[in-house]
């Protein structure tokens, strides 16, 4: 990309650079530069997004169509990711499959994101209830956070709106302690005593400086949770208490596959793959994320 | 220093209780009738209500949460609804093969990612740096019923015919019937297990070391001539203690949590086998039960973290 | 300790893994179907529990592999000629696995118990007069009606099966599950071992005296040669086929279809059909509860029906695995008929479904199909049945659930809207449909029949003819009888017929084709 300029005439001979030529670039390519996992982790998962959007469009067939006399095929022409034991197009399922993981992981990420914040919000500000929520919270963060879903989705029944719900209760003390630790260290700056002393209603303070302060850690967090919520996802129904079997999603998929992992592996293969690498894409966003929003947080982790 | 450790240790004591309190809660609220399934099919309702009778379904909800955490602080936590056995049986028959696995995985994790952790800050930037950061990263994001077919796949079946299917596939061998086929029924599904530990404290040891080692006083002890190897392992990892022990406690939850995959997939008769089959089943004593227990393990291992801080870090006080 | 005594006990150490893979001709190591989570096979039906007992405890009479009873703890019986008193006299020689002695004591409070919860049982209470003993080994029942299927009761295999436990268990209320595992059969339970949802252990008992005939299925002489049998429990195929495979395992019950090749091309592996008498699937419709009230919709489900879509869905596309089977009753047993069950044959037309379905008042109302999704059989019927429903304009509710739940909701009689439901689906052993007595699904007393509670007299007066038949062939006709009448009312759809695989190590030699796993006279080298 470098462009040296070649004079076309000249009154003296042009003096060799004493510092290397310094290379132009677009400002996507300097982007990428700066910021690689984040350019990386954003393609694969806006990839992802579009195939999820555009599934119907993508030469797919309804993917609960089942033909049980055409069950098990091993990849082909008609079937590009073969059939499973219904006899139904895994191409299909795992691209409609696309959409439940992304949306499962989206709407956890904001769901406990904006729960958690409010709740550390509370938190922080209202000295009363600090103790009891804090505990609360302390308390549902001593469940591990499998076992809290598992028991939700037992309680609650499989729908994907149970799981995002199982899911986000887990997710929710951590956004929350996470945003009480940002308002109580804020809290102990200048400018905000300041602003306390003068008289500034609670909500303005709220919303001028601390609001400002925490969506930064926020966004770092909500990325990761969205990248475990669609692996717990796989997992509640892997152990058959997740979105339920009529809904294909990577997790389902998988977990009717399990069964014939070791003769019919390209069941599992597919969705797995396609996991994996979203996972990967919304944790490699997050660590870019982190490195570009919070340098303080990047050296943490 | 003591006085510490008793608030630290007093600390514990609500937490358990709004645990417990859930946990109660939780399966209070729960649809589905345990006495019509003990009845079975061909129960009438006056038999089903005898049996609601007998449990005690039929008193309110304070009662019976007394009642229960009574019967819990003096050890008992019921009987299971489908095997007529004392849950604390079930869980003592179960609790070997759980906790021979963790114990396992995170010797293993720790054995290996510290090490990694060290080496990759210590060459930052260097394909080992890289490859081990790469790696920890996918290691976060494929599920571990995936790690463990795979695992089992290659080195129990010999799938791949390299010759190397030395493992068992599945089930365990208690402690006392030999250490070897003990370790050789918990390799694979400890590394399956593992390896999402081994991510995050590969992770921490490289970020914490990255600023350990960027301190003045490591540059003193560099300028004094010191060893690497007394740099890295003696001043910098020790200083870079208190976070890795941290992520150690925070990541148990992990561990636990993969468990209950683990065990399904490599058949271990262990807490995470029962906790599914008893959620399957309803069977809420012993659900209550592992919920419990296990957050209660939970807890003392991060109450463990925090007492060993004082150890790393003596400076630390609350 | 020496350093030799440390050496020999590291080899003995090292040594352990090869002797940990089942290498032991004394221990058998098996993977049933289910979970064993009781040792009831009176209060409780499940299969697996049959199974388990059968070991533990014996009955007064067997059946062998034509389904005739024969003596087991008995020596023999005498009746008189009108079917009403019946008189047995157990042999001498059987114990407890306690040491005691069994007597009538402990046979006729056993009875007692068993005649409260079986079908059969509750049909010789009900013209009992009495049950009583006449020294300790003998004992008699007088009835006030005529009984000719007494042997076939007592030595049924179905459960609840009329096992023998001493008196202070037998007294159990019958609907509490006991909690001692005292029998007198060839094997002992091992209540120490016992990790429920894990391993059940099974020990030889040493005071356990065969009969001298050769064991046929539960008649005969139950000779064990192995000192333990133990259960392990693989609720993941995957992983119960590559321990048989390993050699970590012996014996796979029912090994899913999906995985027989694979054991197939295994050298040192046998697989084979386990029970010839296979399975019926059945989709059950809640016969109080609309639309499957009126029974022009149920008749137009039966219409679209296809059965090899089911069976392929349960079992693939093996067809030695399974057969259409317009019947209610078990392919290949003498009471088999196809007449009636010509709904089920032929193409199926979708069209003519919705147009009986408008015909017979169907009104758009949306039908809760409750899944066991954590039932591989029942999860597959159900996939088949949401996609035919939708097929043919029915508005479909499809309710994941478990098999513990579905059996609390499908005992509701309430309304869809109050927690009722619509349809569920299951299978019957074939053992259990190859006539009316142990056939509680086939039962059409309304209220008092079997989930669905389907209601038809003709077809409750054809199971009378049954039961009051002398011979065979009036058996028949009664099964005729009853097949067409239970088509007309559709008490129930059969989904097709299916056997299962079973597959064992080549070492181990005596699996016999069984509806029960059958371990007397199983060897290994």
């Amino acid at each position: 990309m470098s462009v040296s300029i070649e004079p076309g005439f000249a009154a003296a001979p042009v003096l060799r650079d004493v510092l290397p030529p310094r290379r132009e670039r677009g400002r996507v390519m300097l982007f990428i530069y700066r910021h690689p996992t984040i350019a990386v982790g954003g393609l694969l998962l806006g990839l992802m997004v579009l195939i999820a959007i555009f599934a119907p469009f993508l030469h797919t067939v309804d993917p609960t169509a089942l033909a049980p006399a055409r069950r098990t095929r091993a990849p082909n022409a008609q079937y590009w990711f073969g059939s499973d034991m219904l006899g139904r197009d895994i191409y299909s399922r795992v691209l409609y499959g696309a959409r439940v993981s992304l949306l499962v992981g989206f709407l956890v990420a904001a769901v406990s994101s904006l729960v958690g914040l409010t709740i550390g919000l509370c938190a922080g500000f209202i000295r009363i209830l600090d103790t009891v929520m804090m505990r609360v919270m302390d308390g549902l963060m001593s469940i591990p956070s499998i076992l809290l879903a598992i028991a939700f989705m037992a309680l609650i029944g499989a729908s994907v709106q149970n799981v995002v719900i199982a899911i986000s209760v887990a997710e929710i003390p951590r956004v929350a302690r996470l945003v009480r630790g940002v308002v109580l260290s804020l809290r102990e700056q200048a400018y905000v005593e300041a602003a306390i002393a003068s008289g500034t209603s609670t909500f303005k303070i709220i919303w001028r400086h601390i609001l400002p302060n925490t969506l930064a850690p926020i966004i770092v967090q909500a990325t990761f949770i969205c990248a475990s919520a669609m692996l717990a996802e796989a997992t509640l129904s892997f152990i058959g208490a997740g979105t339920p079997p009529t809904t294909p999603s990577w997790g389902n998929i998988m977990a009717e596959g399990r069964a014939l992992w070791q003769v019919k592996p390209f069941i599992v293969f597919f969705p797995a793959v396609f996991l994996s690498i979203t996972v990967l894409a919304v944790n490699l966003l997050g660590d870019g994320l982190r490195d570009a929003l919070d340098p303080r947080l990047a050296k943490r982790i | 220093m003591f006085a510490y450790i008793c608030r630290r240790v007093l600390a514990t004591i609500p937490v358990m209780a709004i645990v417990a309190l859930f946990v109660f809660s939780l399966l209070y609220i729960a649809p589905g009738d345990p006495a019509a399934i003990i009845a079975g099919d061909q129960a009438s309702p006056a038999d089903v209500d005898r049996i609601r009778m007998a449990l005690g379904l039929d008193r309110p909800f304070l009662v019976r949460f007394l009642a229960w955490l009574w019967d819990v602080l003096r050890g008992d936590l019921g009987v299971s609804i489908f095997t007529n056995l004392p849950v604390t049986k079930m869980i003592g028959q179960r609790i070997q093969p759980t906790l021979s696995l963790m114990v396992i995985t995170l010797t293993l994790s720790l054995v290996t990612a510290i090490p990694l952790g060290v080496v990759a800050a210590w060459k930052q930037g260097s394909w080992i740096d890289r490859f081990s950061m790469i790696i920890s990263t996918a290691g976060f994001s494929v599920p571990v019923f995936v790690i463990g077919y795979l695992l089992a796949y290659t080195f129990a079946l010999d799938g791949f015919e390299l010759g190397i299917g030395f493992f068992p596939v599945q089930g365990y061998v208690p402690i006392e019937q030999g250490v070897v086929p003990w370790f050789m029924n918990l390799l694979l599904p400890s590394i399956a297990l593992g390896l999402v530990y081994m991510a995050l404290i590969a992770r921490i040891t490289r970020a914490t070391m990255l600023e350990v080692l960027s301190q003045d006083y490591v540059r003193t002890a560099r300028a004094k001539g010191a060893g690497q190897h007394s740099i890295l392992f003696v001043h910098a990892l020790k200083n870079a203690a208190v976070p890795i022990v941290t992520v150690v406690g925070i990541g148990f939850a992990t561990l636990i949590g993969g468990a209950v995959v683990t065990e399904s997939v490599f058949a271990i008769p262990g807490l995470g086998r029962l906790t599914v089959d008893a959620i399957l089943r309803r069977d809420y004593p012993i659900i209550q039960g592992v919920v419990l227990m296990f957050s209660f393990l939970y807890v003392l291992v991060n109450l463990g973290v925090d007492l060993l801080y004082t150890l790393f870090d003596p400076r630390i006080r609350y | 300790m020496k350093r030799r005594t440390l050496l020999t006990a590291a080899a003995a150490t090292l040594a352990a893994p090869r002797l940990s893979l089942a290498q032991n001709t004394r221990v058998l190591k098996f993977v049933p179907q289910a979970n064993l989570s009781s040792m009831d096979a009176v209060a409780g039906t499940q299969y697996v529990v049959r199974n388990a007992a059968m070991m533990v405890w014996d009955q007064l009479y067997g059946t062998d592999g034509s389904i005739t009873p024969k003596p087991q703890m008995c020596e023999g019986h005498e009746v008189n000629a009108n079917l009403t008193v019946w008189t047995f006299k157990l042999r001498d020689g059987l114990k407890w696995h306690d040491g005691e002695k069994v007597t009538t004591r402990d046979v006729i409070a056993s009875l007692k118990r068993w005649m409260v919860r079986d079908t059969m049982g509750q049909r010789i209470q009900a013209s009992l007069d009495a049950l009583e003993a006449i020294d300790d080994r003998t004992f008699r029942f007088r009835l006030n009606k005529p009984f000719a299927k007494m042997l076939f009761a007592l030595g049924k295999s179905n459960a609840p099966v009329a096992l023998m436990m001493p008196e202070r268990i037998a007294s159990t209320d019958p609907f509490q599950l006991i909690k001692e595992y005292v029998g007198s059969g060839p094997m002992k339970f091992n209540t120490a071992e016992w990790v429920p949802g894990a391993k059940a252990i099974f020990e030889r008992f040493e005071g356990y005296q065969p009969r001298s005939e050769a064991a046929d299925w539960s008649s005969g002489g139950k000779r064990m040669n192995f000192d333990r049998i133990e259960w392990i429990i693989m609720p993941d195929i995957s992983t119960a086929s590559a321990a048989l495979q390993n050699g970590e395992i012996d014996w796979w019950e029912n090994p899913a279809a999906d995985v027989v090749p694979l054991l197939k091309r295994n050298r040192n592996i046998n697989v084979d059909i386990g029970d010839p008498l296979g399975n019926i699937g059945s989709f059950r419709m809640n016969h109080l509860n609309p639309p499957f009230d009126k029974v022009g919709v149920r008749r137009a489900v039966l219409m679209a029906l296809s059965q090899a879509d089911y069976m392929q869905a349960v079992v693939g596309e093996d067809t030695n695995l399974w057969k259409l089977c317009p019947s209610f009753f078990t392919p290949g047993t003498p009471l088999y008929t196809e007449v009636g069950g010509e709904l089920l044959k032929g193409p199926r037309n979708y069209d003519a479904a919705k147009k009986m379905l408008q015909e017979s008042g169907y009104n758009g109302e949306r039908i809760e199909l409750v899944v066991p999704t954590d039932v591989p059989i029942t999860k597959a019927e159900g996939d088949v049945t949401a996609d035919l429903l939708a097929k043919i304009g029915m508005n479909v509710n499809y309710v994941a659930t478990d098999w513990g739940t579905t059996g609390t909701r499908r005992a509701s009689k309430a309304p869809v809207s109050q927690g009722g439901w619509n349809i569920f689906h299951t299978w019957h052993a074939g053992a259990d449909c190859i006539n009316p007595a142990p056939y509680t699904a086939l039962d059409a007393g309304g209220d008092k029949a079997w989930f669905g509670w389907p209601k038809s007299d003709k077809v409750q007066s054809a199971i009378a003819d049954w039961y009051a038949a002398p011979d065979l062939a009036a058996e028949k006709a009664a099964a005729v009888a009853i097949n067409q009448a239970s088509f007309e009312n559709v008490s129930y759809i059969p989904t097709g017929f299916f056997v299962q695989y079973t597959a064992w190590r080549k070492n181990v030699s005596g699996v016999v084709k069984a509806p029960f796993p059958v371990f007397w006279g199983v060897e290994k080298s």
